[in-house]
Parts: C-alpha cells; structure tokens; sequence
C-alpha cells in the first residue's frame, strides 16, 4: 500500500501535475502520524500509511498557507473525501485544481470505522490498494445515537451540561472541522455580538448548539472536531443526531453525491414539512 | 444623542377602546431617546399628518415612531408626511397598536402595557435606522402580455394604442381565448365573436404589437424593467409570411378525425387547420401528431395544392428573446374535469353524472358550440347522441364550485348567469322546448344581472329548481336526472334529452410553471395573487409583473376587461417615467467576511444574488463572494437567516436593529 502510494505521489510532483503533495508523514515521537507537505519528488519516502492515519487532510486544502504552495494532491479515506465532496458543492474549491489520492482503507480503530460503508473511495483521482464497501443499515449507523437517546431527557441534559461545563472555547473543533471554512465566524463578528462568547456553560450551548446548527445536512461524520477536543467531548452524538434529521427528512447523506441538491437553501415540491405545525 | 418623537394614534375607538393611549403617550415620553410624545385622534388624516409634520420640525426630531395600524395600512403615509417635513422617510417607523394590540387583547391594561411595549421595540429600532435614498433602476419601455384571450387583447391593445411596443404570446395557434367560442354574450345578448373578432384583427395589424402564436414563454430572467424573456415558438409548420390563409389545404387534408379542440370535442377537424374561420392570425396550423406526413412519412398532399409554398415540414421549434420592460399574465381559465382527476390527480368529482360517458351530457362550453352559428350543428341545436332536437334540456350549477368535498371550495361566479343565458337561448331556438336548472342559489350580482335571470324565468320559461342532483343515469335514450327540489321539499326526477353541466372555472394549466418563472405566488387552487385583494389587485408581489383576467380568479367578461385595462393603466404609470425607483430595504452583503458558499444564491425567491469576483490590483482573482442585484432583491431576508457567517444584513431590518429591538425588552 505506502509504495504504491508514495510511487504516485512522485510522478505527480515529478511531472508537474502538482506542486504540493498533502500526506501522513511520521512524528518522532507520537505515535499518530502527523500532516506533511511534500513539495520535493525526493522526500515522498516522508509519507506513511497505517493504523494511525486517523486525521482528516481536507481542512488543508482551504489553508492559505497551503494554497500558495500551488496545485495540491491529498492523500484521503473514503470517508474523508466526503467532505471535498460537499466543500466543491459549496463552491470553496475548484476539484479540477486538486487531484486526489483515496487509499482505501479497512478501519483506523475508531468506533465509526465499525459502521463504515466507505472503504473504498469513489471520487477519487487515483485510488491505491482494494477494499470493499459494505452497505450499512441506518440503524447501525446511528447506533451509537440510538443508544444514548434511550435515556430519558433529564440525564441527557445532565450529561450535557457536564460536558459542555468543560468547554474552554479554544475553538479546536472549528479549527479541525473541514467544513468551517467562513473568513470570519460568527463568534467574531461583533457588531452586535451574535452569540455569547465566555466560556460558560451558557456560553459553550450557544457555541455548541450554533455550530450543531450550521453543520446540520452538511457533516460528512469525519469526527476529526472530537478526535480533536482537548476536553473529549463527545460531540459526535450531536453531528449523528443532525446527520439522522437530514437523512430521514430530506433523504440527504452529506458528502455521498456530488450531484445531489444541498438541503440548505433548496427547495422541492416534495419537501416533507411535518415539522412546521 | 437621539431625538425621536413618538405619535401615538387613537384611531377613533379602534385603539383607544382597548389601550389608554394617554397613558402609553405619557409611559412612551420616558424611554431613552424619546424627544416628544404626542397623541392624535387619527394620526392619518390631514391635521394627523399635520402633526407628523409640525412636531418634526419643532423638535428638529432624528427618528420618529407613529404607534398606530399595521405598516402595509400606513406606513407610506407616514414616510411621506415625513419626506414634507424634510426628514428621510426611513427614518420613521411603526408600531402596531391596533392589529397586534387593541383588536386582539380585550383586557385594557394589559393591551395598554402591551402597547408601550411595542413603542419601546420600535423606539429601540428606530435609533439604528439609517437615511436611505430609493434604488433607481433604468426601464425597457416595452410590455409582454402572456394569452390571448380577452383580457390580454384589451390589455396589449391599450398599452398598444398609448405607444409602447407589446409582444403578446398565445399558446394556441390563434388568439380569441374562451370568449372566441362563445355564441352570446349575457346579459345583453350580443354575439360573442361579433364584438371579439374586430379586436382581435385590431391586434394583428398594430403596428406596436408582436404577436407570437403557438408559442410559451420559455424563460424570464432579469428583473423589473429589465427582464429577459425566451419565448418558444413550438415549429407550425407553416410560414405565416407566405401562406394566404386561402383554405385549399385543409379542403383536401385525408386526416380529418381529430376531435376539435376549439369545439370541445364535439365537430373533428383535419390535421392541417384553422381553428376557426375567424382566426388571429389567419393561418392554418399542422397537428404534429396527426398529419400522416409527419407520423408515417406519407402524404403531402396539402403541399402539392399550396399555391403560395407555405408548408414546411422540416419546421423547428425556435427560440426568441426579446427584452421587456413589464409582464402582464393573462392567462385564463380552465373549466373543472368533471369526473375525472386533474392533472395532479388531485380534484375529481361527479362521475355519477356521466359525463364522458353518456354523449348527451356535455359542459357549459360545449352547449355554447352548439348554439353558435360557427358550431358543430351550425347553430342548430342537437344532441351530439343523434343530432335530434332535445325537447327537455336539464341545466346544473355549482358542478365542483362551492363544493368542499369535491376539492373546490370557492364560487365560479359566471355559472349561475351561464346557465340563465343558455336557457334563453334554448328557448330561443327550440320553442317548445323546455328548460331546467338545478342551481344551490343564484349570485346574480352585477349591472342588470339579476333583471336578465328574472327574464329567464319570468318571459323564456325556464324552470329553476332550488336543490341539487344526486345522480344521472341514460334509459331508452334519455337521461333520467334525480335531484331534489328543496323549496318544496320533496324528490325529483327529471327526463331529459341533454344535459349540460356548469363545471368550475379553475385556472389554465401551466399557469403554475408560468407563475414560478415570474416569481408569482399562487392560492391552492392555483389562481395568482395579486398584490392586495383590494387596493393592489392587478399588482403581483413581484415588481413588474402584473395580472389580470381569469388567471386571478373566477371573474366574467365585463370584470376580465375591466382587470386588463387596469393592468395596462399600471404599467404605463410604471413607463412613464425614464427610470424606476424601487424601495432600498434590500439585502446587502459583506463581502469582506463573505465564505463564499452562495446557499443564499440557492435560496433567493428572486434570483437576486450573483457571484461576484474579487480581483487585486495585478487583476489575479482572489475570492468569489455573492452580491446582490439591487434592482431584483425584494427584501425578503432569506438570504440573512441562510448565511452561516451572518455576512448578509438587510437595510432596514439589520441585525443590529433586530438585536436592539430584543435587547430594549430585557
């Protein structure tokens, strides 16, 4: 698999095709590989590919940084380039200007990779190595909703509250998300001020519920905002409980058809509107 | 430092029934940057606005809040009274005392602290109100009228006849609409085609008019004043520039089956055909689906008889885009599908009448053709069964109107003067005949209406049966009617020889793929709205476009034309200046913290928002936001709650005067 791989990655740079090579490269001393930038056709013995590369690439694709290094090739899961997917769908890239390498993939040991129907990528440019994609039942994908939802409201809400007590607001799940790609959120904006912004418990539901919102119909489920979180705030639950409401609703999987209509700001005779009483 | 003046309205007793307006003027004089506050008995009159004026200039106010009615009533008024002052007119804002406060809280002290409430939400919004200039948008003095029936002759005609160009599109190969059908006219009696077909050449030879036939409109883009519109011209088969009209091709068309569309089925017609003698324009049409040259490749014949060269089989669809100032829809009505489900399979109905099974039940239109000396029968009137005379001719009102169960809860308003019409002419040709009306009331309202039904009953002998009928059922070649006749309380059947139904007026198909393309609402049965049901009726709530005729709702001749003219007066009031102004509460965006991801572009009701590009110096792209297109945006504000970075706002409505307002009430 990683010879394949780093054998594409230098032809790519070797002829041009692209300037910059977005990877997993290994840290000296975590075990979780670490993002590399591989500019040099030399260095692609840089790139690894194991167990480890839990990490979503995508959110450097909208790097300034990045995009000044020139066109870019991204080495993505199955599941990861859902999120390119819906980032071309909302206009923030240019899919021509970027080639992509799906490795496929059999599990990163995540409790998600369990459920996983997205093995074998399927937009990809180029793709290395051959697993098999196996159809889920909605019901085991959202398990792990399921399970938490079965307790009554008044410990949701405790458990909540208990989580969110933690929030210190560093904005990492933003920072993370590949899909919070606005040049100025709307934690920022201050005139007025949207939403509370201290870091209290009434400060984080606003956050938290905000970003529940604006990621509604459109998470592609990467987990990369909780794989991120400093305090391990389990904010998977709330991306599922949206992902679900889309998918019954509006029959909308985020990420999964890049010819599909987007739920925000489209309209369709056949809409359901249960919900509007 | 604010300086707003508070008005307070009594509105007679409509406000003052319910709130102290006293003791809110007084309550209101103490909120943080209230200059004044002043009361009058009605704050719109003459002295009202006197006020408006007066304390505006004595108090050098910055802001005003008039605490009244609902702004649609007034707030035009009041901007205006304002502008007189001197102060911009969006500087002033209403509270809504009376709808949302005196009318609907009967408990006077809570109505009274409700509405100080309200005063201080608009005080609050009003100190972030912004001076605003109105939007000017250059105009195409050129009008599209879309059918060609009554209404949008008399509407292309006026603005014709006062010098701006009109493009009329019709559907149908000739333009005449429902009233070219019709034998005569209530309540005077007067040949429908004798009044109609003048105007209708009147049409054709003005020089200020376009006129497309068989054609839709394909397209609208653009916005008021300045729309694009791709206009489908379906291929005739025929140049129109060539052809004489002179009648030999269709003299020797062998396909001469077809059911005629122009009367109802009842006469066939040949797959080369006028729809009529008198058609608008007066050439003939090829039925694509019926010519054996066209289906089978065989055939020709009609191009060995024309003289002039006209036929052109190898004809194609084209497409024409014009440039348009105004749209006017004048696109009529329907009637019901009786017993069977419409085009959406929702509204089905009276299938125990018959109708499409027993040959002598027929619909209102059909009983015109029939009586019309261009008909079928030449006028005679026969059964279409076996062209006898009917001796008894049973008439039925409200078939699917005013009827809830059957999906069409609302009047058609022209049956009940339809079937008294037809009466007097069936008695008129068919003197010892005798005709019946089941009816559930008769709405003969209108100039000499009600005299033209008493006439039916009184001096042509009809018989009006005050009930409804249940079933209908053929035996021995009559139809056996079985209704009621409730004023005397008892059953009653009926033998009759026909039996002619007066189906509801329902809207004409594809208005609702018109009406989108417009951006035109409609009702549930699919009629356009218009504007306001009493002070804006031929206006749309899209700027430009306006409507009239049928297509609006169930009206007759009389109320079609009258519409049409109105519409026609709107749009050259709209022309008559060399640019239009347009309200500047509009969307803005932010580009500076625009992402980019154009979910307001997919949201926008008006197709306001484009991609814009930002460009350095050196001219290399740097980011793609959306802008809105001022003379398009209504203000809607959809755009505001789909944008997940809050980069759009809405003058007038912004954010900050949302969140002051909110705040105002903690």
């Amino acid at each position: 698999m990683l010879q394949p791989l780093r054998e594409t990655c230098r032809r790519l740079l070797q002829d041009g095709t692209v300037q910059v090579v977005i990877g997993y490269g290994q840290a000296v001393r975590a075990v979780e590989p670490y993002p590399v930038f591989i500019t040099d056709p030399d260095d692609v013995g840089q790139l690894v590919w194991n167990e480890q590369c839990r990490t979503n690439l995508v959110k450097y694709l909208l790097r300034k940084e990045i995009r000044v290094l020139g066109k870019p090739a991204i080495v993505v899961k199955g599941c990861d380039e859902r999120a390119i997917v819906v980032l071309e769908q909302e206009s923030q890239i240019d899919r021509s200007q970027i080639v992509v390498i799906g490795v496929a993939c059999d599990g990163m040991a995540e409790p998600r990779c369990e459920v996983c129907d997205a093995h074998q990528p399927r937009f990809a440019d180029h793709t290395i190595g051959h697993a098999t994609n196996v159809a889920q039942p909605a019901e085991r994908r959202y398990a792990a909703l399921c399970e938490f939802l079965e307790q009554p409201p008044s410990d949701r809400m405790a458990y909540w509250k208990a989580e969110l007590e933690r929030c210190v607001k560093c904005y990492a799940c933003r920072q993370a998300c590949p899909l919070c790609y606005c040049e100025r959120c709307i934690v920022e904006k201050n005139r007025p001020t949207c939403l509370d912004t201290s870091a209290t418990l009434k400060g984080n539901f606003a956050w938290h519920i905000v970003r529940a919102f604006h990621l509604a119909s459109r998470c592609v489920g990467c987990d990369q905002c909780s794989r991120v979180c400093p305090e391990g705030i389990d904010l998977r639950l709330v991306n599922l409980s949206m992902a679900r409401a889309s998918e019954a609703s509006f029959g909308h999987r985020s990420g999964t058809d890049p010819q599909a209509e987007l739920v925000l700001g489209n309209y369709s005779q056949q809409d359901q509107e249960h919900f509007i009483r | 430092m604010a300086r707003i003046g508070v008005l307070t309205c009594w509105c007679g007793e409509n406000i003052a029934r319910n709130v102290d307006v006293q003791s809110v003027a007084e309550q209101a004089a103490q909120l943080p940057g209230v200059r004044c506050s002043r009361v009058h008995k009605y704050m719109c009159s003459d002295p009202g606005q006197k006020l408006i004026r007066d304390t505006i200039a004595a108090e050098r106010l910055d802001g005003v809040v008039i605490a009244s009615c609902s702004p649609h009533m007034h707030l035009k008024t009041f901007r205006k009274a304002a502008e007189h002052a001197s102060l911009n007119p969006y500087l002033v804002e209403m509270a809504n005392i009376r709808e949302h406060c005196s009318w609907v809280h009967p408990e006077r002290s809570r109505a009274t602290a409700k509405a100080v409430d309200l005063i201080r939400v608009a005080v609050a919004k009003v100190r972030h109100n912004r001076a605003l200039e109105p939007i000017q948008v250059p105009v195409t003095r050129k009008v599209l009228v879309v059918g060609g029936g009554v209404a949008g002759i008399q509407a292309a005609l006026d603005i014709a006849d006062a010098g701006v160009p009109v493009v009329l599109v019709e559907r149908e190969p000739s333009i005449g609409g429902k009233m070219a059908g019709l034998s005569e006219t209530f309540p005077t009696l007067d040949c429908s085609q004798c009044i109609l077909t003048p105007r209708m050449v009147e049409v054709a030879q003005h020089p200020n008019i376009t006129l497309y036939t068989c054609s839709d409109v394909e397209q609208v883009e653009g916005y008021v004043g300045n729309f694009q519109v791709t206009i489908r011209k379906r291929a005739r088969y025929i140049d129109i520039d060539k052809c004489t009209g002179c009648g030999q091709c269709w003299s020797v068309c062998p396909s001469k089956k077809t059911p005629s569309e122009f009367d109802y089925g009842l006469g066939a017609r040949t797959a080369i055909y006028a729809p009529f003698p008198q058609a608008v324009p007066a050439r003939p049409v090829i039925d694509r689906d019926a010519c054996l040259r066209l289906t089978k490749g065989r055939c020709g014949v009609c191009v060995k008889k024309c003289q002039a060269d006209a036929i052109r089989f190898e004809d194609q669809d084209e497409l024409v885009r014009e440039d348009i100032g105004a749209i006017i829809v004048a696109t009529g009505y329907q009637l019901y599908e009786i017993g069977k489900p419409d085009d959406r399979g929702r509204i089905a109905g009276y299938g125990e009448y018959g109708y499409g099974r027993y040959p002598d039940v027929i619909s209102s239109l059909q009983f015109e053709r029939l009586v019309s000396a261009s008909g079928p029968t030449g006028g005679e009137i026969r059964r279409p069964s076996d062209g006898t005379v009917p001796k008894t001719v049973v008439f039925l009102s409200c078939v699917g109107s005013r009827d809830n169960a059957k999906g069409l809860s609302y009047c058609s308003k022209i049956c009940c003067m339809v079937n008294a019409k037809h009466t007097m002419l069936y008695k008129h040709k068919v003197h010892d005949g005798q005709a019946h009306v089941f009816y559930m009331d008769i709405r003969a309202g209108g100039k000499n209406y009600d005299e033209f039904v008493r006439r039916a009953i009184e001096q042509d002998g009809a018989h009006y049966h005050r009930g409804r009928v249940s079933k209908i059922t053929q035996e021995d070649g009559r139809l056996i009617v079985r209704g009621v006749d409730t004023l005397a309380g008892e059953p009653l059947t009926i033998a009759a020889d026909l039996v002619v139904l007066a189906a509801a007026m329902r809207p004409a198909t594809g208005v609702e793929e018109l009406a989108q393309k417009v951006n035109v609402s409609y009702d549930e049965f699919g009629f356009l709205c218009e504007s306001h049901p009493k002070l804006r009726p031929v206006e749309t709530n899209a700027a430009g476009v306006f409507v009239c005729g049928a297509c609006q709702g169930p009206k007759d001749i009389p109320e079609s034309v009258t519409q049409a003219s109105a519409a026609a007066g709107k749009v050259l009031m709209m022309f008559s200046r060399d640019r239009l102004y347009r309200e500047p509460e509009i969307a803005h965006v932010q580009e500076s913290a625009c992402a980019g991801c154009f979910s307001c572009r997919r949201g926008c009701p008006y197709h306001a928002i484009d991609p814009a590009e930002i460009r350095d110096r050196q001219g290399q792209l740097v980011r793609r936001v959306a802008r809105v297109n001022p003379g398009l945006c209504m203000g809607c504000g959809t755009c505001v709650a789909l944008c997940l970075s809050k980069s759009i706002d809405l003058e007038g409505f912004s954010e900050q005067q949302v969140y002051a307002m909110v705040e105002s009430l903690r």
